[in-house]
């Protein structure tokens, strides 16, 4: 069904000319296994040739020389063992091949995501974009591994053994070409039913997970709404689609695959069996050759077995790949680095002018936001949820271009740096401070490798991690989990503190976070936070006004207005909004002047 | 083999397919014997010149014949044997879902659903296999290495059986030591492949962190590192992989070499003809496959085995919420109250709820508030049976609530959760959940009380949207209020609302409390909720803190009281204010 969907950008034939392309830079090492297979292929038909030579040659005419059947002994059992080695390492080279092209491919995808605009990841959900990276170049990888591997293995041993029968005997080898219209025209039909079938069954055992998931999920509300009796039997409808899809799929492979194909060699074998019966009406004939002929039929059908069973998997793998290509064409780039000249940012002076910005197009986020901040000053931006705060940060960050208006950091456009020296110099505190699987040190330094034990030890130190991380088991090297769930959120956030300072922005970005910590992490993140912002340009998102109080400029944003700017004591004179905040955290102590404070403020 | 043993009751279940099918797969190995034996035939035939056109015409048709019988046999096996082994895996998967449909969510608790879903998917694949392939490498090893070995040694010769067979046994050996490498190689390789999974996994849900920092380049490196290891240990898969065909190819051909050099002797001696010399290396191709099979046996039933037990040991977990003895088989109703001591999780020591007493009329409505963690959920699951209270009892009509029928107490009570969990179906059947019969209308009803009806309509397909993650994103006000609407179909005597306001804003939530006042006469409602708004007009407030009531009252009582519930009100009355944008909006 997804198939649907995504057809209209890139379409299966150009997807499938795309992989091939992808096998390009293995030429040399292709050409090898190619070889290698030659050889290999060369060796399984050679046998029964030898066989030959030795029934016709010295067994019929009884002749027996010992030097001469030694000789053919022994380059019998070198032949084989030469076969077989050569069959391995064609093998492993041909799947090493295989695996690097996916690597590539896979590499590539990635690539290519991790430079997709913010815009791209809030239109797509994460856990397709995953799928597209893994699963999707996994089935690719059944294409290459599987697939198209067989298809050169059979086919490669399928024209071995047609030479082998044209040396052994013209005519007759003529005669069983016509297997080869047979073997197509089942090929064929094979695969537009079978391709059909695998489909459903594929798509049956997914409906069946998707219902055992989601079952599972809300099993408390199917058991509290008594609907376990329905949801059995829905399950057991899915359960016994899949099952006659198994059926359907097991009568096909039964009617077309190992049965059919046994049935063709036997009329190919009756065929050679007449062929040489009727010349031998008329001549003598060599056994030998019938014995050969006879071993290369028995041989010959393995491979078209290999190659019917690959089918299916053929058209899956496509669906993928025309998926896989589609992200790979994206257009939903990042804002990269426009025109030239490469300013650099020195004193930390930034000024947003008349800046308007919607994420959909239709609904203004922000509205006409200027402010400048001067090098070393603190900017706090405060309003309740979706007032717009965060979206300032995110176009500071040049998470998103800019519609409307201008950015710029100390005189220059936003659009005019390098990634590096903004993402240097430009250092963002999360609010969910995120922590990636690896240890306290490499969490700190991320991949900076410029950055020096010592300063990582020296950024924790600056931002007072250091004292919980000393009292880790081992310390710096201690290592960290998923998400660091065995952390708290304090200790987590210090953390992410140190990660930024350990950079040395010369322009902070902090976006507080709203979760509250035990008391005793929250005086040292506050601590933490005053000293970073020492010498800074800061553009702060402040969720508890305490800790913006001595900013030099607050923004009271409103529905992506600013609604009032001044110092904290300049808004709390002007008794509107940002009064109305602080009156509310300044905590239950004040609960009388509060109630004072709701009546005067006239309740909706 | 103890598969076998433990999988007997499925095959005595299905003995006629699998004896039928047996019988059938016996049959076109029999079958397989015959080609070999006519060109060894036809070859003498037409060395000594004896052959004519009538009895080459007779082995041709007999060769016809065979064909048309193994096509059939071929045919009929394959649907007795692998229909039979999907026909298990079907069996097995209803069984765990009804399994599961009974299992309480303590159960669910100690598990992670991935974990179920693996043994549901992977385990019973692998039972399956056993059922299938597992009888067929069984019988096929069996059957057909005998009926091989028995066509050379009695149509042949014993003797050049016995030299030729020699290099045999070793490639059994290895194909079960290949399997064996490959099985633990290949999990190996999936190891990696979901820890790449999780990487990608980590770096999409770090993409502000990722960005912010400039760790594009970085997270590339990583990936292509992480990706090479994955490549690695799929290239020591395809190692292990590629010493198959090898091994085949080098040891039949040794047996060739052995039977062609001693068969040779053979014939000059007289004691062999050609042709059976011929039908002999024929005949040695036929072993290939019964040695491959005997050597997949070992893997397949060993896999099964595991399987088999990891299935089974979760489907005797008992069910530990069920209906207590002699149950009253109504509907309770009446007013409910509540007498517990306390409730202890399993496993716990110190109790989630203490000293509860309270009860309410029928047609009254209770509030329950309190931080995170104070209990809440846990006093209204109780309601429901999601947990049972052995420190105390629940009464509904003065009847207790384990004395009546599990289905019927539920019958009784709509039910809204805090995570309000939508299945992937159109709006109408997730509203229509309890009640899957119910009308157009009655759905409209109770969409318009939950005062979700207009965000409905505003939906390209109205009530035929389909939600989830197939279908479109709701905003959690939306899903809220969708369950809320589902609950409200049932029309139940008792409504739990837990904490199910929290998404939507406070005109909303005003517009809903009033439906529910207005629709709900006679009937009880429990409400529990952050913002005290909610429960404002309740006749009954709690105040819960560690599982103790603190406060209890109704909302002037305890505004006068002026202790938690008072401060907190104020504070949240403050906090609409303020995001209402106070003097701006």
């Amino acid at each position: 069904m997804n198939e649907h969907d995504t057809a209209g950008a890139v379409s299966r034939k150009s997807a499938f000319r795309r992989l091939i392309r992808y096998m390009k830079p293995h030429k040399k090492a292709l050409a090898g296994a190619f070889t290698m297979l030659i050889i290999a292929t060369a060796g399984d038909v050679l046998g029964p040739i030898l066989a030959k030579v030795f029934i016709d040659d010295y067994l019929t005419p009884r002749v027996f020389d010992p030097l001469k059947l030694i000789v053919l002994i022994v380059s019998f059992i070198l032949l084989y063992v030469i076969a077989a080695l050569m069959h391995y390492f064609q093998l492993i080279s041909f799947q090493k091949i295989a695996l690097k092209i996916i690597q590539q491919l896979r590499v590539d995808v990635f690539g290519k995501v991790q430079h997709l605009g913010l815009a791209f990841f809030d239109q797509t959900p994460g856990g397709s974009l995953v799928s597209r990276i893994t699963n999707d170049t996994e089935a690719i990888k059944d294409l290459y591994v599987s697939v198209l591997s067989t298809f050169v293995q059979s086919m490669t041993l399928l024209a071995g053994i047609f030479i082998g029968m044209f040396i052994l005997d013209v005519k007759l080898a003529l005669i069983c070409l016509i297997i080869f219209p047979i073997i197509f025209i089942l090929m064929q039909v094979y695969r537009r039913f079978s391709s059909k079938i695998y489909m459903r069954t594929r798509q049956k055992l997914s409906q069946l997970n998707a219902k055992l998931n989601e079952s599972l999920q809300g099993m408390n509300i199917i058991q509290a709404m008594r609907q376990e009796n329905r949801l059995r039997k829905e399950f057991g409808a899915i359960n016994q689609q899949h099952f006659s899809a198994m059926m359907k799929s097991i009568r096909l492979n039964s009617l077309m695959l190992r049965p059919a194909v046994y049935a063709l060699y036997l009329l190919v074998l009756m065929i050679t069996l007449s062929f040489f019966g009727i010349q031998s009406f008329g001549a003598v004939i060599e056994v030998g050759v019938l014995y050969a002929f006879v071993n290369y039929l028995d041989q010959l059908f393995e491979p078209v077995n290999s190659m019917m069973m690959q089918l299916s998997r053929f058209q899956q793998a496509l669906v993928s790949a025309v998926r896989v290509f589609e992200l790979l064409d994206d257009k939903r780039q990042a804002p990269m680095k426009e025109g030239d000249g490469t300013p650099s940012i020195d004193k930390g002076m930034v000024e947003f002018q008349n800046v308007s910005f919607s994420y959909d197009g239709k609904t203004d986020i922000l509205k006409n936001i200027s402010f400048t901040a001067k090098p070393g000053e603190t900017v706090a931006l405060v309003g309740h949820t979706g007032s717009g705060k965060s979206s300032i940060i995110n176009l500071l960050m040049r998470f998103y271009p800019i519609d409307r208006g201008k950015i710029t950091i100390d005189g220059a456009p936003l659009q005019s740096f390098h990634d590096e020296e903004l993402r240097r110099k430009v250092g963002l505190v999360l609010q969910d401070p995120f922590l990636f699987v690896g240890d306290v040190k490499s969490n700190i330094r991320l991949n900076h490798d410029y950055i020096t034990d010592e300063q990582v030890i020296k950024a924790a130190e600056f931002v007072q991690a250091d004292s919980f991380i000393e009292k880790l088991p081992r310390k710096y090297g201690e290592p960290i989990g998923e998400r660091g769930a065995a952390m708290s959120s304090g200790q987590r956030q210090l953390l992410s503190f140190a990660r930024t300072m350990a950079l040395n922005p010369k322009i902070l970005v902090l976006d507080e976070a709203t979760a509250s910590v035990d008391t005793e992490t929250e005086e040292a993140i506050q601590e933490a936070l005053q000293n970073m912002r020492k010498g800074r340009t800061t553009i702060a998102i402040a969720h508890r006004l305490s800790t913006i109080q001595d900013a030099d400029h607050i923004l009271v944003l409103h529905k992506g207005e600013i609604v009032e700017r001044g110092t904290h004591q300049d808004l709390l004179e002007l008794r509107g909004l940002y009064h109305k905040m602080y009156m509310l955290q300044k905590g239950d102590d004040l609960n009388h002047h509060l109630t004072l404070a709701t009546r005067s403020g006239g309740a909706s | 083999m103890r598969i076998f043993l433990d999988l007997w009751w499925f095959f005595k279940q299905e003995k006629w397919k699998y004896l039928i099918g047996i019988i059938f797969l016996m049959c076109s190995s029999l079958v397989s014997m015959l080609p070999p034996y006519v060109v060894g035939v036809i070859v003498d035939a037409i060395r000594d010149r004896q052959l004519t056109p009538s009895i080459l015409g007779k082995w041709v048709i007999i060769l016809a014949a065979a064909g048309v019988v193994s096509y059939t046999a071929g045919f009929i096996w394959r649907q007795m044997i692998f229909g039979s082994s999907v026909r298990l895996a079907r069996l097995l998967r209803d069984r765990l879902f009804h399994h599961f449909t009974k299992m309480s969510p303590s159960f669910y608790h100690k598990r992670r659903i991935g974990d179920l879903m693996a043994h549901s998917t992977n385990d019973i694949l692998a039972v399956q296999d056993a059922a299938g392939e597992g009888i067929l490498t069984l019988i096929d090893s069996i059957t057909m290495g005998a009926m091989v070995a028995v066509s050379m040694i009695t149509l042949v010769s014993w003797k050049l059986t016995l030299i030729a067979l020699i290099p045999m046994p070793f490639l059994a050996w290895a194909t079960s030591y290949y399997a064996s490498l490959l099985h633990q190689r290949f999990h190996k390789a999936q190891a990696a492949f979901s820890e790449l999974n999780d990487k990608v996994q980590e770096n999409i849900a770090g993409v502000r962190v990722i960005k912010a920092f400039g760790q594009e380049q970085a997270q590339k490196d990583l990936f292509r590192k992480q990706s090479a290891d994955v490549v690695t240990k799929n290239i020591a898969v395809a190692k292990a992989d590629a010493l198959f065909d090898p091994t085949i190819i080098f040891i039949v051909g040794m047996c060739y070499l052995l039977s062609l050099s001693f068969g040779a002797v053979f014939v000059v001696h007289g004691s062999m003809t050609l042709g059976e010399l011929t039908s002999f290396t024929l005949y040695l191709g036929q072993l290939i496959w019964p040695m491959l099979a005997f050597g997949l046996l070992f893997n397949i039933v060993e896999r099964g085995r595991a399987s088999y037990n990891r299935i089974d040991k979760l489907l005797k977990i008992k069910p530990d919420i069920v209906d207590r003895k002699e149950v009253l088989d109504r509907v309770p109703r009446g007013h409910v109250s509540f007498n517990i001591q306390q409730l202890v999780y399993p496993e716990h020591t110190i109790p989630v709820l203490k000293d509860i007493q309270f009860s309410l009329a029928q047609g009254q409505t209770l509030g329950v508030v309190g931080k995170t963690g104070s209990g809440k959920t846990t006093l209204l699951k109780l309601m429901i049976r999601e947990f049972d209270c052995e420190d105390g009892d629940i009464q509904i009509g003065g009847v207790s609530i384990y004395n009546v029928k599990l289905s019927k107490l539920r019958e009784a009570i709509g039910y809204v959760p805090q995570d309000h969990f939508l299945f992937s179906a159109t709006i109408a059947e997730n509203i229509a959940f309890a009640r899957p019969e119910a009308s157009i209308a009655d759905i409209e009803r109770a969409a318009k009380l939950a005062n979700i009806h207009d965000d409905i309509l505003e939906f390209k397909d109205g009530y035929q949207t389909v939600v989830g993650e197939r279908g479109v994103t709701l905003s959690g006000g939306q899903k809220q209020r969708i369950s809320i609407a589902r609950a409200l179909l049932m029309n139940p005597d008792i409504l739990i609302l837990d904490d199910s306001l929290s998404a939507v804003d406070a005109h909303t939530e005003e517009a809903i409390l009033r439906a529910l006042k207005a629709n709900r006469d006679n009937k009880t409602t429990l409400i529990s909720a952050h913002r005290l708004s909610a429960v404002q007009h309740a006749d009954l407030i709690l105040v819960l803190e560690e599982g103790r009531i603190i406060e209890r009252g109704t909302h002037d009582t305890l505004m006068a009281n002026d202790h938690w519930y008072a401060s907190m009100f104020r504070r949240q009355q403050l906090e609409s204010l303020v995001e209402e944008g106070g003097a701006y909006s």
